[in-house]
């Protein structure tokens, strides 16, 4: 089968994948049921592309593949800051501070967390990925306590409504956060767009690519800023990914059989797109809402990146 | 032409170089000798822009390079460290093509395509044009990560330890292309090593550092001989000189 | 050294009897009052013993595990053992609901100890030993094994119930709800008893047989006493996370790893660590609580990191 014969398929079978999701068991219900999942759908796209592409370029900056913006605490930040936010300014205090002003914000905390990963922890890891990755690991959870306290400080004994912001879903996105969203990525990508080819150079290395004329340190901090507003945009819409990260990014690799970025970032949105529609599809019609998006990536991904870290111990 | 002039480099407390001030000669092959920790690495790595020195000035071509765009400086140094450390699943041709980034960012052209062809004629890699690098021996890894440099087409090549952990067959391979480039291509070459016959049979210039200073620097007969190594490597050395070059034997003495 | 940790200890064992909501004043006990009396004996007395057991079954374990699987930053909650019991409280919950608690706790600890066993085969088959790649796996491990427990808590509806009596907590620490917990004493009492050759197991496989230990059967033991802690812990409390890795670390840097001789440091380190933890929670947002996992869990994970960041020097 040839290169633009599997795309057609691949565009093809996703197109279908969506009419199915849109339609299936709607009884073509224009008023509520349709539009309310396009928007879903529309989250689920924004979201892959996010997703997709942060893991990507995060993985070529850091130049390894078990690692992704989630584990490595990005996500577990941005959800801190806003429980920060509505603690000290209550929930009325957020809405005079409006979307886009949180989202300023959020984002410039995002940056300061990716700089202090990228400039203090990194370099002293260097040697051992391993210890960056129970670094993350453990930063994670160590936030996500930090979190959960706040919450519980805001709202003592309604904890468990709040705990919902840890999970992965689809439902909790507006149409003006989409919209937004949706412009700012659009912009992000438009930028970085032209940089494809220098993020090929970067896998190889700092010392390689700065030889082949590529200014790195410029580069580093374009794609860490982008990474940040990726991540931001994505944790808002869908909330944490955990490890799905990690496994779109690595089967995306494994399809393209090649280290184009071109090539590899489309592959691993198509990737996020299947899998995050299929779940969502088994969540309402196989599983009745009996188990969650969240609850299914985290166990197909979890297992997978567990099988993945037995397998390349040692080499990386 | 490369000039350093008073150039130190200090970690922490640790002076790596200590004033070092020297105008490396064009066209040829220049060998960096020295124990370890002599600083010739961290030299090699701030000629190639990778390390800022603590103080002091390198210049290219009467140009400091810290005014020196880095795209621009890839026209016109390349660079090689020893291993590069990535596990990437390229094909040899795909790295070489690497080489042609400086010029084209990613987009080949015809132009580009030969000058490819031609790094991998010069160094016969044509049978292994398609293998992926993780599948290589280290030798030719090495070769591979030669023609990418070499398919930068820049005046100086700087290579950092080339020959380490290959075997005799394939390091003699290499410091012959090397031999080529400069004889026929009229390019510089600068780089590290350790095997001291090595750098004493094929180099036309040797400089030797010892403790991040300066000790010797002049034409490979001028360095090489008992008293400077003597020093140099504190062991006792003897020459053997014959036509097809010199033998430095430091084992038995 | 000992002196000052158990006069630390004593003085919080104090403050965490007279800190609370309801207001505790010596002058009240002295005189007799019913309502002191009560509260005494039926909340804060309970929930002092149940905070020492707890804190140093949970810092015993992790010693003991680190021991038998050599690396340093092995506890229950790196290993997956923690997530196994609460795996195994859930199944025999929803399979069992008449089930009495001793039941439950079977349950548990058999899950603990078959997670324990399967992860430790796991690490075998791995030739190439990073030391951080232990804890990393075992996090995962722990990871997996927790979204199957949600998967399953979520069909059965009792997701969020879950995760509320999960959460280590000792408010619902009284008197005839706790009592469970006194199991550990005898894993405490048979740890010391073993603490030797905890400590040549320690010295790997053929250093152990060499020295004459059975090392199968002694690992064995040491690992069905973690099974029991962890179990009775998370059935009494919850689950509580790097209590077990921080304070043995933090003794081996100062007093070395000979076992029979620190073990008593890394008892009542454990203990100290974790009443201090409590009565931060019980002040921080007074007259509220927080739940020690929380506590516990932000503590000790900070702690976890400082030491991750040690060790990378």
């Amino acid at each position: 089968m040839s290169t633009t014969m599997k795309i057609w398929g691949s565009f093809i079978f996703i197109l279908l994948l969506m009419c199915f999701f849109t339609f299936i068991g709607s009884s073509f219900d224009f008023d509520y049921l349709i539009p309310n999942r396009l928007l879903r759908l529309s989250t689920i796209i924004l979201g892959s592309i996010c997703l997709a592409v942060s893991a990507i370029l995060f993985q070529t900056i850091v130049g390894n593949r078990i690692l992704s913006p989630s584990i490595m605490g990005y996500e577990s930040v941005y959800l801190l800051w806003q429980a920060l936010l509505l603690f000290m300014l209550g929930a009325h205090g957020l809405t005079i501070l409006n979307i886009s002003g949180n989202f300023i914000i959020s984002i410039a905390i995002m940056l300061i967390y990716s700089w202090a990963l990228h400039y203090w922890l990194l370099p002293r890891c260097k040697n051992n990925i391993y210890m960056l990755l129970l670094f993350g690991l453990v930063l994670t959870t160590v936030l996500a306590t930090f979190t959960q306290f706040i919450q519980l400080s805001i709202s003592p004994g309604e904890f468990s409504i709040f705990q919902g912001l840890s999970y992965t879903s689809f439902n909790r996105s507006k149409p003006e956060t989409l919209i937004s969203g949706g412009v700012v990525v659009t912009i992000c990508l438009w930028m970085g767009r032209k940089t494809l080819p220098v993020l090929d150079v970067m896998s190889l290395g700092r010392e390689q690519s700065m030889s082949l004329g590529v200014d790195h340190p410029k580069y580093i901090r374009l794609y860490l800023a982008l990474i940040a507003v990726l991540v931001a945009v994505s944790t808002s819409l869908i909330g944490p990914t955990g490890f799905m990260g990690i496994f779109i990014a690595n089967i995306a690799y494994a399809l393209a059989g090649s280290n184009k970025h071109k090539a590899v970032i489309p592959i691993a949105f198509a990737v996020s797109l299947i899998i995050f529609l299929v779940a969502q599809l088994f969540v309402e019609h196989i599983f009745n809402y009996k188990t969650s998006v969240s609850i299914l990536v985290n166990l197909v991904c979890g297992i997978y990146f567990l099988a993945l870290i037995v397998r390349t111990r040692g080499t990386a | 032409m490369i000039t350093v002039q008073n150039l130190n480099k200090v970690y922490g407390t640790k002076s790596v170089l200590t004033d070092i001030s020297l105008t490396f000669p064009t066209a040829g092959i220049t060998s960096l000798i020295g124990p370890n920790g002599a600083g010739k690495s961290t030299l090699l790595m701030i000629i190639a822009k990778l390390l800022e020195p603590s103080s002091g000035h390198v210049s290219f071509n009467s140009r400091q390079i810290s005014d020196i765009k880095t795209a621009e400086y890839a026209h016109r140094v390349a660079t090689l460290r020893q291993s590069p450390g990535f596990n990437l699943r390229l094909t040899v041709e795909e790295l070489i093509s690497f080489g042609r980034f400086p010029y084209s960012r990613g987009h080949l052209t015809q132009d580009d395509k030969k000058i490819i062809e031609e790094s991998i004629e010069f160094l016969d890699l044509q049978h292994l044009r398609n293998s992926y690098l993780d599948e290589l021996s280290g030798g030719q890894r090495q070769m591979a990560f030669l023609a990418m440099t070499i398919a930068q087409k820049t005046d100086v090549l700087l290579l950092d330890e080339p020959l380490n952990n290959l075997d005799m067959r394939h390091a003699v391979q290499i410091m012959q292309a090397l031999r080529r480039l400069c004889d026929e291509q009229g390019r510089t070459v600068l780089l590290v090593i350790h095997d001291i016959n090595f750098a004493a049979n094929y180099s036309d210039h040797i400089i030797a550092l010892k403790n991040g200073t300066l000790k010797f620097n002049g034409t490979s007969e001028q360095v090489i001989t008992e008293t400077n190594l003597k020093s140099l490597y504190e062991l006792d050395f003897e020459i053997i000189r014959s036509k097809h070059g010199c033998l430095c034997n430091y084992f038995n003495l | 050294m000992i002196l000052r940790l158990s006069i630390l200890f004593m003085v919080l064992c104090i403050a965490s009897l007279t800190i609370g909501v309801q207001q505790l004043a010596w002058s009240d006990l002295l005189d007799g009052s019913k309502d002191a009396w009560l509260t005494l004996t039926a909340s804060r007395i309970p929930r002092l013993i149940a905070l020492i057991l707890t804190g140093i079954g949970l810092s015993i374990s992790g010693v003991i595990l680190q021991h038998i699987v050599r690396n340093k930053f092995v506890e229950p909650a790196t290993s997956g053992g923690l997530d196994a019991a609460k795996l195994g409280l859930l199944i025999s919950l929803t399979m069992l609901p008449e089930a009495n608690t001793s039941t439950k706790m079977i349950f548990a600890m058999l899950f603990c100890l078959a997670a324990s066993l399967i992860f430790i085969a796991i690490i075998n088959r791995i030739e190439f030993k990073n030391t951080v790649l232990i804890p990393v796996l075992g996090l995962m491990y722990g990871s997996v094994l927790s979204s199957i427990a949600e998967f399953y808590a979520y069909k059965n509806n009792i997701l969020q119930s879950m995760q509320g009596w999960l959460l280590g907590d000792f408010s619902r620490v009284v008197q005839e709800h706790y009592e469970l917990i006194y199991i550990i004493l005898p894993v405490i009492i048979l740890a010391y008893l073993y603490a030797h050759r905890f400590t040549v197991l320690g010295m790997g496989e053929e250093m152990s047989s060499s020295l004459g230990l059975g090392y199968a059967s002694t690992a064995a033991i040491g690992l069905i006493l973690v099974a029991i802690t962890v179990s009775a812990s998370v059935i009494t409390v919850g689950t509580i996370p790097f209590v077990g890795l921080v304070i043995p670390n933090l003794v081996a840097l100062k007093y070395g790893e000979n076992l029979s001789r620190t073990l008593p440091i890394v008892a009542l380190g454990g203990a100290c660590l974790l009443i201090l933890c409590d009565i931060l929670g019980r002040l921080v947002i007074y007259p509220f609580e927080v739940p020690i996992g929380l506590t516990a869990g932000g503590v000790g994970g900070v702690m976890f990191l400082i030491l991750i960041l040690r060790g990378i020097k």
